[in-house]
């Protein structure tokens, strides 16, 4: 009995240094020893064939500080590195940074618009097979300048860029329509798919004039560099070709079935000159692709759904059913121009299938696919596209008739 | 010979570990949608795979219960005689432990790809090796139970994994249908089947079970339970990836990661982990255990327990040493270990059957005569 108590606790005890060593795994990460990337630039680096990376880093100091009370320092810090791999540039950045930038919680993957027209391939690969990087990071194009200058905008209200231009994004995409937000999942789909073309979130730097107010200067109050994310950026292949203003944008959204939201102004039936606003409730589309003597064609069904949101003269639709019937057609003219801008700036300006109408076709008709998608280049101009808009205004908000003034006639 | 193993198992715990046996794999590397060339398809050959597994599935449990109170190893030898019958079981066994070394290898790849780069391999391996080992020296019946929880919580984990992140799902892309001829549907149903041929456990469970006359009713409910998670889990992927889905290492780890709903749940997917790393170790305890009574019924040894950490040791040196690379271990699990598997489950089943009439043909002219 004894020997065994005796073997027991000299087990107990060897197992105890052994213990004492394992104490945290290989690939612990202190919370001390990391700095979290909030979104990543990628660009031409200075010399040929480089690549430099950007990456917006928070300071979670500065940040803990700022709640407590002023702080002059920035939450945010901005380096850039470069190699001639996304990778090396990348690992190159911890000879800057004294801290382990993480990639876990990045929001953004930035092009700038150069590095975007030489094509994004050969910088793609490294953002999936990282196991950092999540696939639900926004993909976005800086218009004009490079992402390492798109970085530093700043945004009121949010202390961190990479929140502030989230926050602007969502809202203008769920609220407005007027600006993609496509995520590394998607994107990567639109570049691999056949018969798709990519595009991309796109972002603008918007200068301030210097403040007049001094308190602004000592205490950098004001934002001289802010940014604007509206439209989008059209790709051929891997390669930027154009831009989408914020009508062209929301004519591809309502193609792909995206809108959420948005106002459309609407000149008002029985009133020169006088406009009315509409609020977008709900939206979708069907896309049917045809092929009749192997001559391709696509139908684009287009349903939306909106409440009058104000109009600028009287009006009482209990009066007049056929003011409402046409304002509900004024709509949907709207709603066909901008899908006819959208259309007409990826055919004849771009050439390039944003819309994804070739991979309708896949789907419908994979056999004639197969001839049509060697000569989609030629094909995708020439299609035909036939565009069907139903629209229904549904409610008129709390009041009924719109409100009255009494006038004096002028002269 | 002395009662090896005095466990019971109930008929449903012996659904539950038929069912995780067959989803580990899926929850890791997913070999139907890596070796097929057109992901749309995928839950098609899902379905193939599943109906043709079915009859498999039934032919082996069918064969145990005509040896009550025996395994496969144990009838083997009662049907084709010691030499025979031992040289079958040695094939069996070997099966038995290559599947441990895959799993092995492959849980310690999904930890060291996704989660913890730095971490030597072996570092996983070893531990989930040990804890597994441990719980198979408990027997069966800890086991199955054990299997059971794990098989809520795993089929649980998949289910939130497959609707959570629908915000990306895209179901227009798994259309074109069946676009691409049966050439495209046969790779993946080979691998599917490779993994259903791991069923030949069967053998060594039903002289266990409490019920064995539903035996064959769980053995079904097991195939078509897994069949739909696959299936479901081949319409998640494509529905979320498009075509990009045949590409991810770990699909269904990829998958959980796109889970981000309302700004605050999302990162679940260590979560997720954990819970396929329960589901691999009650695999490969279980594989581990069948591999013991194997090598104890095959040697007439009195006991199995003391099998079991010796055993462990050569499925973690194995499991290092048989693969080179995370993609040498894909290109096994997709072609030669699916056939190998097919290949060693039909042999035995062809053979076994063979005897088996034989020697009721002779039973009855012996009888007629008589």
């Amino acid at each position: 009995m004894r020997v065994r108590r005796c073997v027991r606790i000299t087990a107990l005890l060897a197992i105890i240094p052994v213990v004492l060593s394992m104490a945290g795994c290989w690939s612990r990460k202190e919370i001390e020893d990391i700095g979290f990337v909030l979104s990543i630039g990628v660009d031409h680096g200075a010399k040929e064939d480089e690549i430099m990376i950007t990456a917006h880093i928070a300071k979670p100091f500065a940040i803990s500080a700022g709640l407590s009370g002023a702080v002059d320092e920035k939450p945010f810090w901005q380096v850039s590195s470069t190699g001639r791999t996304v990778f090396e540039a990348w690992r190159n950045l911890r000879q800057q940074s004294p801290r382990r930038p993480l990639l876990h919680h990045s929001r953004f993957i930035v092009f700038g618009e150069e590095f975007a027209r030489d094509g994004i391939h050969e910088a793609m690969d490294f953002f999936f097979k990282e196991s950092e990087v999540r696939e639900t990071n926004v993909v976005v194009v800086a218009k004009g300048v490079k992402a390492s200058e798109i970085l530093w905008n700043e945004f009121e209200l949010e202390r961190m860029p990479a929140e502030g231009a989230l926050g602007i994004m969502k809202v203008a995409a769920q609220e407005l329509s007027t600006t993609v937000m496509i995520t590394l999942n998607e994107f990567l789909q639109m570049l691999e798919a056949e018969g798709h073309e990519a595009v991309a979130s796109r972002a603008e730097l918007v200068r301030r004039p210097p403040s007049e107010d001094p308190r602004g200067q000592l205490k950098r109050e004001t934002i001289s560099i802010s940014g604007r994310e509206t439209g989008a950026a059209a790709f051929k292949g891997d390669k930027l070709v154009g831009w989408l203003d914020k009508t062209q944008t929301r004519g591809l959204q309502w193609v792909k079935g995206k809108v959420r939201s948005g106002i459309i102004v609407i000149e008002q039936p029985e009133e020169e000159n006088k406009l009315a606003s509409i609020e977008l409730v709900r939206a979708d589309s069907t896309v049917t692709p045809g092929i009749s003597d192997g001559r391709p064609s696509v139908l684009i069904k287009v349903r939306a759904i909106g409440n009058l949101g104000e109009v600028q003269e009287d009006f009482d639709p209990m009066k007049s059913q056929e003011a409402w019937l046409s304002m509900e057609r004024r709509m949907a003219e709207v709603i066909r121009h901008e899908i006819e801008a959208a259309l007409n700036i990826a055919k004849y300006e771009f050439n390039s299938d944003i819309f994804g109408f070739g991979a309708e076709i896949q789907r419908k008709y994979p056999k004639e696919w197969t001839k049509l998608k060697d000569k989609w280049d030629e094909e995708f101009p020439k299609l035909d596209v036939e565009i069907e808009v139903e629209t229904s205004l549904r409610r008129s908000g709390l009041t009924r008739r719109s409100v009255q003034t009494v006038r004096k006639e002028e002269g | 010979m002395t009662v090896l193993e005095g466990g019971k198992i109930s008929g449903r715990q012996f659904m539950s570990v038929l069912v995780v046996l067959r989803i580990v794999p899926l929850t890791l590397v997913f070999s139907l949608i890596n070796s097929i060339a057109h992901v749309q398809d995928t839950w098609i050959t899902v379905i193939i795979g599943t109906v043709i597994a079915i009859p498999i599935a039934v032919l082996i449990t069918k064969l145990s219960l005509r040896f009550p109170g025996k395994t496969i190893i144990e009838y083997s030898q009662s049907l084709l005689g010691p030499v025979m019958g031992k040289l079958l079981g040695l094939l069996i066994l070997w099966c038995f432990l290559c599947t441990s070394i895959d799993i092995t290898r492959g849980l310690g790849e999904a930890y060291v790809i996704a989660i913890m780069p730095e971490t030597p391999i072996l570092v996983f391996m070893s531990m989930l090796i040990f804890i597994s080992c441990y719980a198979a020296r408990s027997g069966l019946e800890v086991i199955c139970r054990l299997g059971e929880d794990v098989f809520y919580i795993v089929v649980f984990v998949l289910l939130l994994t497959y609707v959570l992140p629908y915000t990306a799902m895209r179901f227009e892309n798994l259309r074109p249908i069946l676009a691409w001829g049966a050439s495209n549907l046969v790779p993946p149903v080979i691998a599917n089947l490779g993994y259903y041929s791991q069923f030949l456990i069967i053998g060594m469970l039903v002289p266990y079970l409490n019920k064995p006359e539903d035996a064959t009713r769980y053995a079904v409910y097991a195939v078509l339970i897994s069949g739909a998670l696959m299936v479901l889990a081949a319409v998640a992927l494509v529905a979320v990836f498009g075509t990009t889905a045949s590409s991810w290492t770990l699909p269904l780890f990829s998958l959980a990661r796109m889970i981000s709903l309302g700004d605050f749940f999302e990162r679940i997917e260590a979560g997720v982990m954990a819970a396929w790393t329960v589901s691999t170790g009650i695999k490969l305890a279980l594989f581990l255990w069948a591999a013991s009574v194997a090598v104890a019924q095959l040697f007439n040894l009195k006991a199995f327990r003391h099998l079991l950490y010796p055993l462990g040791t050569i499925t973690v040196a194995a499991s290092l040493f048989f693969f080179e690379s995370m993609v040498e271990l894909e290109d096994y699990l997709a072609k030669a270990g699916a056939m190998v598997s097919i290949l060693v489950a039909g042999v035995t089943l062809l053979l076994l059957y063979a005897a088996l009439g034989i020697r009721m043909a002779i039973h009855r002219r012996k009888g007629g005569a008589g």
